[in-house]
């Protein structure tokens, strides 16, 4: 990591960007379209004029931590996931992923040509704050589980791994839900403290030997069919670029959310085909009935936190409603073509 | 004086008093929280929140209290070997840098919970805890407390070295 | 050099000075971290510290520090871990130093039930410190006993360090685990080897029982006696192990497993009572926030540190190495060793490691293998005078007759050997591979 540098207020910037994520993760800190990929295009798009410093977690400050750094101009940016921040803005999980919400060609027409991305701008205005998509995961899975699942009554007094509001879905059908810091996911499932865990796809998955504990890998993630890095950005420094800066930095964003898409697509048939012939793993969808179950609690569960918070209520109403117009021409156009 | 200086440490000391009974909920809690999902698969978000919530009243509010029981570390192999005098400049020392230490952190933390304040943050998982600006406010009273026991060493060993310069 | 990196020197030479002269370590890190941080920055840089300070106290492994003390205390304070001390002691009759060995048996099971060096450095040293002493070994041996066998829990799965390691290398944390076993092993082998020398050459530095008292041992009351003061705080080890192993608890948690085992020993030894009860609060208290004190107070300083362009220093080193991979090898190992003078290990991980990594993936380098001798090489920063962790720990829990001097000198023999087991691991790679690839990991 480079040596932190004043700011500087001539022509040229020097920012810096705190990463939610640890030192050396691919995709969440480097590798294509990640985060000091997006440093790297708009030092080379701006000749130099903007420097963007990266500091994955724990380098200046803890995992966590970036939104209120941010906030208070300590520094201009910040790379997470929206729902991170639930308990101070309950409306930003909407950013990232809603469960049973929309795939990520569904989450990019809400964003960028439905009214996603103003709605976030709204949200986040009065804080100081502005956000970008600037990479996706993809849809995730699942997870891993010890023992199939069969039934609803499978998931009763099951121990999982899972955190926000998934995890509220799976405890309202008796699961109980155990909250572990990523390091410690692999030895409780490995011994069985936990029965099931959740992370991201199969390439991180893999890297974090998950297969190694459990053998059922649950695919496609109903909680999690898409997942947006948001590139959360000081308003006031945002407003000090030139606007030539500006268009740079989001074509910047934009071109690390399709490439990180792409290379995500990419990693994961590899990872999942490795898993399955040469780990045995057995990869499956839940039955349906349990993902019907899940769908119908989901729904209760995300009313109810609308119900909650006038600001939520109008980004969930705006989601959704978007959702079915999308729905109906997703159905005849990529679902019909999946299944030629 | 005496009086005030009694008091003063009787704040520290009862700050100290409230984080030992975190240390005793904090055992039985996480103990209770593993044998409840082991034996009924029983886990709320909220009682796994607390257990690391617990941590910061006992570091925070415990560094003033450990101060005024002399358990922090310090380096004596050349200390020991110092005149009284010199020992007492050095403990004098050390206590007024503790006051500066503990106030301008107890100053830097004021704003970072007063932000959380300002949000109204609370846990992002569902069911976890709510004003989380309360745990946070721990950092500001915890340093405060420490600065306080730096003022209250730093006054007794001005009064300790003032007295051996009298004479007897 | 710039003015910002002779302040940070500046910094360094400004801690050492104020701790050496006897002013709390804690606060020592702190001033000399926010002065020069100041000087060099302004008040930018430090708006930033109530978000570290708080990830500090907010940090779900650290809990098990205060469970682990309360574990330790509890046992100190009910005498158990005395009695059981001299029990062993009685058993080991004539052989010179057994008590050090049996100390070096008991951090190995400490080890594999926790990770955090702080919370087992001060559990072994309430446990054994006294009773070693009482016996008449040397205060630098027992010292020095005391640092190395509580710091095994670092390399001991589970360990916070590998943890952390597996994200950065991007090897699974298990296959990390299963690859820091046998050298965790071999360390403690080379420290029992050499406590056999020591008691052979040097039996005055780790006297076994007097002869006279070994007479009087009756072979029956003996075998009691370890049934009844070993067994029980065995099984409280065995308990938090077997809790990890055997599916109930994950690693943090299990600590409390220990705790609330400590508090059914006293109970069964009939020493529970109020005051026991008081008094382990108290000591559970001061000891954990004098752990803390510490790691919070290092928090100005190695963001000083970063701010002021420490690691493009150590960075520019690193490019004037050659020698290729070897080269680059021995240099990474000397500078972690260098820096585990005066900086914190997370500090480092993050520093050193994810900036050379770069160049080791292109020499093709093994990651497991590589990782794991950076665990060891940490674990010896944690020894390391003047500024180690496990020697500022130790100090806070030792007894008054013991000195700063007797830790730094009792520490150093132990440094030798970990450089010896750094050697063996160096030159013989599958110590750390081997585990992995047999079990499948
Ligand atoms: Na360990
Ligand atoms: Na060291």
């Amino acid at each position: 990591a480079p040596a932190l540098v004043r700011a500087r207020s001539r022509s040229a910037f020097t920012w810096r960007m705190t990463n939610a994520y640890g030192p050396g993760s691919p995709f969440y800190v480097q590798g294509p379209g990640s985060p000091t990929d997006f440093c790297k295009k708009v030092e080379e798009m701006s000749g130099g004029r903007l420097k963007i410093q990266h500091f994955a977690a724990g380098e200046l400050i803890p995992a966590l931590e970036g939104f209120d750094a941010v906030a208070k101009g300590m520094v201009e940016m910040n790379a997470a996931n929206a729902y991170f921040w639930a308990g101070k803005v309950p409306a930003a999980q909407y950013f990232t992923t809603v469960p049973f919400g929309m795939n990520t060609q569904g989450m990019n027409a809400w964003l960028y040509h439905g009214d996603g991305l103003k709605l976030w701008h709204e949200l986040y205005a009065p804080l100081g704050l502005i956000a970008f998509p600037m990479g996706n995961t993809g849809v995730q899975m699942t997870g891993w589980f010890r023992k199939p699942i069969n039934s609803v009554a499978d998931l009763n007094g099951l121990k999982m791994r899972i955190p926000g509001l998934a995890g509220k879905v799976y405890a309202s059908l008796g699961v109980a839900v155990r909250l572990l810091p990523g390091g410690e996911i692999f030895p409780a499932l490995e011994r069985g403290v936990i029965d099931a865990a959740e992370f991201v796809g199969p390439f991180q998955d893999r890297r974090l030997g998950l297969h190694r504990a459990a053998k059922f890998y649950y695919t496609t993630g109903w909680h999690e069919p898409t997942n947006v890095t948001e590139l959360l950005i000081n308003k006031k420094a945002w407003d000090s670029l030139p606007k030539d800066l500006q268009a740079i930095v989001q074509a910047a964003a934009q071109a690390c959310n399709n490439e990180s898409l792409a290379w995500c697509e990419a990693v994961n048939a590899d990872a999942l085909a490795d898993l399955v012939a040469n780990h045995g793993v057995r990869a499956a969808p839940l039955p349906p009935d349990v993902v019907a179950r899940l769908k119908e609690v989901t729904a209760d569960t995300l009313e109810a936190g609308a119900k909650a918070d006038p600001a939520t209520r109008k980004v969930h109403d705006a989601f959704m409603a978007f959702r079915k117009k999308h729905e109906s021409w997703a159905a005849v156009s990529e679902k019909t073509f999946l299944f030629l | 004086m005496s009086v005030v200086l009694k008091s003063l440490e009787r704040a520290v000391l009862a700050l100290g008093w409230i984080a030992r009974a975190c240390v005793l909920v904090l055992v039985l809690l996480v103990a209770c929280n593993v044998l409840l999902r082991y034996v009924f698969s029983w886990s709320p978000v909220g009682l796994q929140e607390l257990e690391w919530h617990l941590i910061s009243p006992i570091a925070l509010l415990g560094m003033a209290y450990a101060v005024h029981h002399r358990a922090d570390v310090r380096v004596d192999f050349l200390h020991e070997r110092m005149s009284r005098r010199a020992q007492a400049l050095v403990d004098l020392l050390g206590a007024m840098l503790t006051l500066g230490v503990g106030a301008l952190i107890a100053w830097l933390s004021w704003p970072y919970v007063m932000q959380s304040y300002a949000m109204g943050e609370g846990s992002p998982d569902p069911g976890g805890l709510p004003y989380r600006y309360g745990l946070k406010a721990f950092l500001v009273l915890g340093f405060a407390a420490l600065a306080l026991q730096g003022l209250l060493d730093a006054v007794r060993t001005v009064m300790r070295l003032a007295q051996e310069r009298a004479p007897a | 050099m710039s003015l910002n990196e002779w302040l940070a020197i500046g910094m360094i030479a400004g801690f050492l000075a104020l701790m050496m002269i006897g002013v709390p370590v804690a606060i020592a890190l702190a001033v000399s971290g926010f002065a020069a941080g100041y000087m060099g920055f302004g008040s930018m840089l430090f708006a930033l510290l109530p978000a570290r300070l708080y990830g500090v106290v907010t940090n779900y492994t650290m809990m098990a520090i205060p469970l682990f003390v309360f574990m330790g205390v509890m046992l100190e304070k009910s005498r158990v871990a005395e009695d059981m001390l001299d029990t062993i002691g009685r058993a080991m009759g004539g052989l010179n130093g057994g008590m050090g060995i049996a100390i070096i048996l008991v951090g190995v099971l400490m080890g594999a039930s926790t990770g955090i060096v702080g919370a087992t450095v001060v559990t072994v040293a309430m446990l054994t410190l006294p009773t070693l002493l009482r016996r008449g070994y040397a205060p630098t041996v027992a010292c020095g006993t005391i640092c190395a066998s509580g710091t095994l829990g670092q390399i001991i799965p589970p360990s916070l360090v590998l943890i952390l390691l597996s994200e950065i290398v991007g090897e699974s944390v298990g296959t990390l685990f299963a690859a820091a076993f046998l050298p965790g092993l071999m360390l403690a082998t080379v420290y029992v080897i050499y406590l056999l020398l020591l008691g052979w050459r040097r039996p005055h530095l780790a006297p076994a029982l007097p002869a006279e008292e070994r007479e009087r041992i009756d072979r029956r009351t003996l075998g009691r006696d370890l049934l009844r003061t070993v067994v029980p705080p065995l099984l409280l080890v065995v308990a938090v192990l077997g809790s990890i192993v055997g599916g109930i608890a994950a690693p943090t948690e299990a600590a409390s497993m220990g705790a609330l085992g400590s508090v059914l020993i006293a109970l069964w030894a009939r020493r529970l009572n109020a005051t026991l009860l008081r008094e382990t609060l108290h000591g559970t208290l001061t000891i954990t926030a004098m752990v803390f004190f510490i790691l919070l107070c290092a928090q100005p300083f190695a963001l000083a540190f970063r701010g002021l362009g420490g690691e493009a220093m150590v960075h520019s080193l690193f490019e004037a190495v050659p020698g290729g991979e070897m080269g680059a090898l021995l240099f990474l190992m000397a500078l972690l060793f260098v820096l585990g003078f005066f900086l914190e290990w997370i500090e480092i991980s993050y520093i050193a490691l994810p900036m050379f990594l770069p160049v080791f993936q292109a020499y093709g380098t093994d990651m497991v293998w590589l990782a794991t001798l950076v665990a060891m090489n940490l674990q010896m920063s944690f020894l390391t005078p003047p500024f180690g962790w496990a020697l500022f720990f130790l100090k806070g829990v030792a007894p008054p007759g013991v000195t700063t001097r007797h830790i730094y000198l009792g520490a150093l023999p132990f440094v030798g050997l970990q450089i010896v087991a750094l050697g063996l691991l160096f030159a013989f790679p599958q110590v750390a591979t081997w585990l992995p690839k047999a079990i499948g990991w």
